[in-house]
């Protein structure tokens, strides 16, 4: 069953001769416990993609379904609890907050849908351990290096049980062996939790960690590719077509 | 509290250095609210204390409406009326005995004051206890003899037997001791008792007394009693304590209602800096805002962040503030408290916690806090996720801004049309409006000030000057904010000092217009009432008759209540004063108003009067008096030098005596004839004064430069608090370049890795911090030009006539301390940003 529907999703800027077409009438439909990756050069449209099906923005027309219910007519309101508790956002610059320490960051979301203090911290410490941060519950990011940070966000992106992860360009700020940690900490949200993971990223390596690839040029999917069980095959097949786009 | 609360206190604790500059603000704010309302009421309660034990324990006490003295056969009606026990008739009234007959050497006041009575012998001992420590107790047919109270003994060094001289209505008089009160029986206040006879012939009110006390028959009720005799008694006449010194309340209030509007106004800059530092806030952390909105914060949760952080700070803020409030107080009456003992002869107590001023200064200090985080905090609530994940475009910015400087210049535009007219409400708005036009214009003029000044910079530092220039265009709205707390701080200043040059003029306009004669005889002290004793119209007679003199005029003193006010009622000669004094006036002609005061019941009244109690020229007032209520025609509002404080009406001698039976002169104006030898004039005058030691002979010069150093003084004091009022901008300032500096940590740190110096990183952070002061000082000079134009105006609207003055030596003022705050508010942060540590501030977030 489809998780995410896109139909006709057209996002543009500006007006007048400076308008920008960022996505130009977009179908997508992403099935329930899937790792998709979007990929494409820059200003393709990618991000202005994840973040319309985040609900962090508005699409310029068409619609956005997230199980079954078009998210592009909600109100405000209803858009935060959907973030709140349907969705978790990992980005490339962790964005965590900075006066907060990991534990805490990590239990934001439940804090702020009112659950108590001691329980939100107690679940963000399972998920910390879980993404072998145990250690660093009370460190501030600052103390934190990338690759941590980025393993809080996730702590943080999966601690209100999300159905979909969507993490923008959640490597792009980190080195290869972070890079490669983090993709397979996604991986096994999808493997070993059922989440449904969308995921942004420039680099083929991270990718191919994914079930499916889309790629979009110029605000249009050109090209929505199946991945096989094989990695390092899957990398090939991809440096090749990203060559080849 | 949906995580509100952790974040916001994580927020605070995590950024310390602001927090404490924030948290200052306010506590400035309510330090100086609290503390000086906790102080006056130190000084009133001393003084109301002292008034209560003067009248000594008794049931009922009656005295005139108008607390002047009343006939004594008034006494006789009271003794047959019903329910009274005994009573007894006393002549009070406090004099002022001058350094030469043996009073304190007190340095400021150069006298001591006492309080005469006269008694009844037969009947005081009846209603109150006199018990002596040595010697006798009044006798019926005593003339000269006294009994005095344990602490002037003291002071003075008397014991019975010898002794004592005090001024008279005569000249002066010699008292003999007979007798000493125990310490016990004395009040804090130093009292001279002598016969009714003895008291009457000192103060010149043959069969005069000023107040009965009385003892009640224990089964009667007593408000059916007081009821009853003031029945009897008719109009004029009230119950309870003689409410001496009402003069004194009355300046002591204007000084109440002076600390609370400089208390507000530090508030309101404190309001002002924490608005500032909220909206620095919210875009500084836009971002974590945005990032709180996308995993699922509501509007209402970012705005309640903001918003509790503000309630924090400003329960902090209020707290300490009320503590160092009252630690300024406090420090304030233990350096006061002996002069004000001196004057009032009441102990100064600590600062006093008053309800209302408790909960005014809580609820101010956390209802400004919170308050003025309201706007920041509502933009933070309409911070949308994506705004947070991408910078603002620069072309939406600019539009807002170019709109926002187009409305500025409207509103300026109206501001200064209102401030032209003569309503003061228009004008009042207007200057409100101004300031608002001024906020918004302010971005677009960063810029070329920035230009403009930056210019002059690049002579002192050459290529850090254009950093810094371009750092400051970079963020306007940023600069534009801090540049404005710094305004508000500085045309605060330029106003007050073009308003002390006005009030300086004008004050010596009136002294020279309303004492402005050769001759001035007046009581050593300058507070006119209760405190001075007035010498009979033969001294004025005898100064009049002299060769050398051209001409003599008086005032003459008494109080009343009006329209439910305090009203000080001065007597004088409608023809004789305009001759050799005269009066400013606001309202009515000079001419047609003195006539009128000699043709029948008509007053003119001052503006202080006038403004406080809505009257103009042309109503009728009905003023209490000892023969009753009596109707006054307004004729005038004008004012003179001594009574520019105090609620005033004028009225004609003649009726003084008529109404509230005065005829002692307690100020003298005499001129010299043309052609007169000055120095055998002032010998002569000198010669005629000698018998009255109470009043003191000042040329009019001499006069006139004691009053500049009275008024200087008093202006040091108006000048600290001015100097209070600029210290929230120096906050404001440091408070804003550490927060930028903060801010662009990752940009320094890149600066420093491409090759910039420390010393260069120092220089950029303070040739930024004197573009923003040059900015601030700017637009405070345009303020402070507008608002103390405005604040004249409203002084001129309560009556005064003052002239505006170009604020020359307030702007001077403002640019050194801009240039000083400037370089002040630079220290920390600049020290700061040489610091960074390359590689920690490359990783910054």
């Amino acid at each position: 069953m489809a998780i995410i529907e896109v139909k006709d999703l057209t996002k543009i800027y500006g007006n007048g001769d400076n308008a920008v077409r960022a996505l130009d009438s977009i179908n997508l439909s992403v099935e329930e416990g899937k790792f998709v990756a979007v990929m494409g050069p820059s200003g393709c449209g990618k991000s202005t993609l994840l973040h319309l099906i985040g609900g962090l923005d508005r699409p310029t027309s068409g619609s956005v379904m997230i199980e079954g219910k078009d998210i592009s007519k909600m109100k405000d309101d209803q858009l935060t609890e959907l973030r709140r508790r349907k969705m978790g956002f990992i980005f490339q610059f962790f964005n965590l907050i900075p006066v907060l320490n990991a534990a805490e960051n990590a239990a934001l979301p439940l804090i702020l849908d009112g659950v108590k203090q001691e329980r939100a911290k107690a679940k963000a410490m399972e998920w910390l351990q879980k993404n072998q941060l145990g250690d660093r519950s009370t460190h501030r990011p600052d103390e934190l290096s990338g690759g941590q940070q980025q393993r809080v966000a996730i702590a943080r992106a999966m601690i209100s049980d999300p159905l979909i992860i969507l993490a923008d360009e959640p490597t792009g700020n980190l080195d290869t062996r972070s890079g490669d940690e983090i993709a397979s900490v996604l991986r096994s949200l999808v493997s070993d939790w059922g989440r449904t993971v969308l995921m942004v990223t420039h680099d083929p390596r991270i990718a191919a960690y994914a079930d499916r690839i889309i790629f979009l040029k110029d605000g249009k999917i050109v090209d929505d590719t199946l991945m096989s069980s094989d990695a390092p095959e899957n990398a090939r097949r991809l440096k090749e077509k990203v060559e080849s786009l | 509290m949906k995580g509100q609360f952790l974040l916001a206190y994580r927020y605070l604790t995590g950024r310390k250095q602001r927090m404490v500059l924030t948290t200052l603000a306010v506590v400035f704010g309510v330090a100086v609210l609290f503390g000086m309302n906790a102080m006056l009421p130190g000084i009133i309660t001393a003084f109301r204390h002292s008034m209560i034990t003067a009248a000594g324990k008794v049931d009922l006490s009656i005295s005139s409406k108008s607390n002047g003295p009343f006939n004594q056969s008034v006494m006789d009606t009271i003794q047959n009326a019903e329910g009274i026990s005994v009573s007894t008739g006393i002549l009070q009234r406090n004099v002022q005995i001058p350094e030469s007959l043996g009073g304190t050497t007190d340095p400021i006041t150069r006298s001591a004051s006492i309080t005469l009575n006269g008694l009844d012998v037969e009947t005081a001992r009846l209603v109150r206890r006199y018990q002596l420590s040595e010697g006798r107790f009044l006798e019926p047919g005593d003339t000269d003899q006294a009994v005095i109270s344990y602490s002037l003994a003291q002071k003075m060094g008397k014991k019975v037997g010898d002794t004592l001289t005090i001024p008279s209505s005569q000249g002066k008089v010699d008292l003999i001791v007979v007798g000493i009160l125990t310490q016990f029986e004395s009040t804090t206040v130093d009292e001279v008792d002598v016969t009714l006879p003895t008291a009457q012939k000192i103060l010149g009110l043959e069969g005069q007394i000023t107040v009965i006390d009385m003892l009640l028959d224990g089964r009667v009720d007593k408000a059916t009693v007081e009821k009853n005799l003031l029945q009897i008694l008719g109009d004029g006449f009230k119950t309870g304590q003689v409410e001496l010194g009402n003069e004194l309340s009355a300046t002591l209030k204007i000084g109440e209602r002076t600390m609370w509007l400089f208390g507000i106004m530090a508030l309101a800059m404190a309001g002002f800096i924490i608005y500032n530092t909220f909206r620095t806030v919210v875009a500084e952390r836009r971002r974590d805002l945005g990032v709180l909105r996308a995993i699922g914060a509501s509007r209402k949760t970012v705005m309640g962040i903001i918003l509790t952080e503000s309630l924090l700070q400003g329960i902090i803020g209020t707290f300490l503030g009320l503590i160092m409030g009252y630690a300024i107080a406090y420090g304030i009456l233990q350096n006061l408290g002996p002069m004000i003992e001196v004057f009032m002869r009441a102990q100064v107590g600590p600062p006093e916690i008053t309800n209302t001023n408790l909960v005014a200064s809580i609820l101010l200090g956390i209802g400004f806090t919170v308050g003025s985080s309201y706007l920041p905090s509502r933009t933070a609530m309409k911070i949308t996720p994506m705004e947070a994940l991408r910078p603002v475009t620069l072309v939406v910015e600019r539009r807002r801004r170019v709109l926002r400087a187009v409305l500025g210049t409207v509103l300026i535009a109206f501001a200064i049309i209102g401030l032209l007219t003569n309503e003061i409400w228009v004008a009042t708005f207007s200057t409100l409006i101004f300031l608002v036009g001024l906020v918004l214009i302010t971005p677009m003029l960063v810029k070329p000030i920035a230009h403009t000044f930056g210019r002059l910079l690049a002579v002192i530092y050459a290529r850090e000057g254009t950093l810094a220039q371009g750092n400051l265009s970079r963020q306007p709205g940023r600069a534009a904010v801090t540049a404005s707390a710094m305004m508000i701080g500085l045309a605060v200043t330029i106003a007050m000092i073009g308003l002390v040059t006005s009030v300086f003029d004008g004050f010596i306009r009136y002294l020279d217009r309303s004492l402005g004669s050769d001759y001035l005889l007046m009581p050593s002290s300058l507070v006119l009432g209760g405190g001075n004793l007035g010498a009979a119209p033969e001294f004025a007679q005898r100064l009049e008759s002299l060769e050398g003199i051209s001409g003599v005029t008086t005032l003459r003193l008494a109080s009343t209540q009006t329209k439910g006010a305090a009203l000080q009622v001065i007597g004088i000669d409608p023809q004789k004063y305009p001759e050799i004094s005269g009066l400013e006036f606001s309202q009515g002609d000079p001419q047609q108003s003195f006539s009128a005061l000699g043709s029948g019941r008509s007053i003119i009244v001052n503006g202080i009067f006038a403004t406080s109690s809505a009257v103009k020229v042309g109503d009728t007032l009905l003023l209490e008096t000892p023969e009753g209520e009596k109707e006054y025609q307004v004729v005038g509002v004008a004012m003179d030098y001594l009574n520019a404080k105090i609620a005033t009406g004028y009225i004609s001698q003649a009726f003084l005596e008529k109404d509230f039976h005065i005829t002692t002169d307690v100020l003298i104006m005499a001129n010299r004839k043309e052609g007169a030898d000055q120095t055998t004039v002032d010998a002569e005058i000198k010669a005629a004064a000698k018998d009255y030691p109470a009043f003191t002979l000042f040329d009019a010069e001499a006069f006139k430069n004691s009053q500049m150093e009275v008024f200087q003084s008093s202006m040091s004091m108006m000048n600290a608090l001015v100097f209070m009022l600029a210290i929230p901008g120096l906050i404001a300032m440091a408070n804003t370049l550490g927060i930028s500096i903060i801010e662009r940590t990752r940009e320094i740190g890149m600066l420093r890795a491409v090759g910039s110096t420390q010393k260069q990183v120092k220089r950029m952070v303070f040739a930024e911090s004197l573009l923003l002061s040059a900015l601030g000082t700017s637009l405070g000079i345009l303020v402070g030009i507008f608002l103390s134009y405005y604040l004249l105006k409203a002084l001129n609207y309560a009556g005064f006539t003052l002239n505006f003055y170009f604020p020359a030596l307030g702007i001077l003022v403002a640019i050194a301390v801009g240039l000083l705050f400037g370089i002040l508010a630079a220290m920390v942060p600049a020290r700061q940003a040489a610091r960074t540590v390359i590689v920690e501030a490359l990783r910054y977030e």
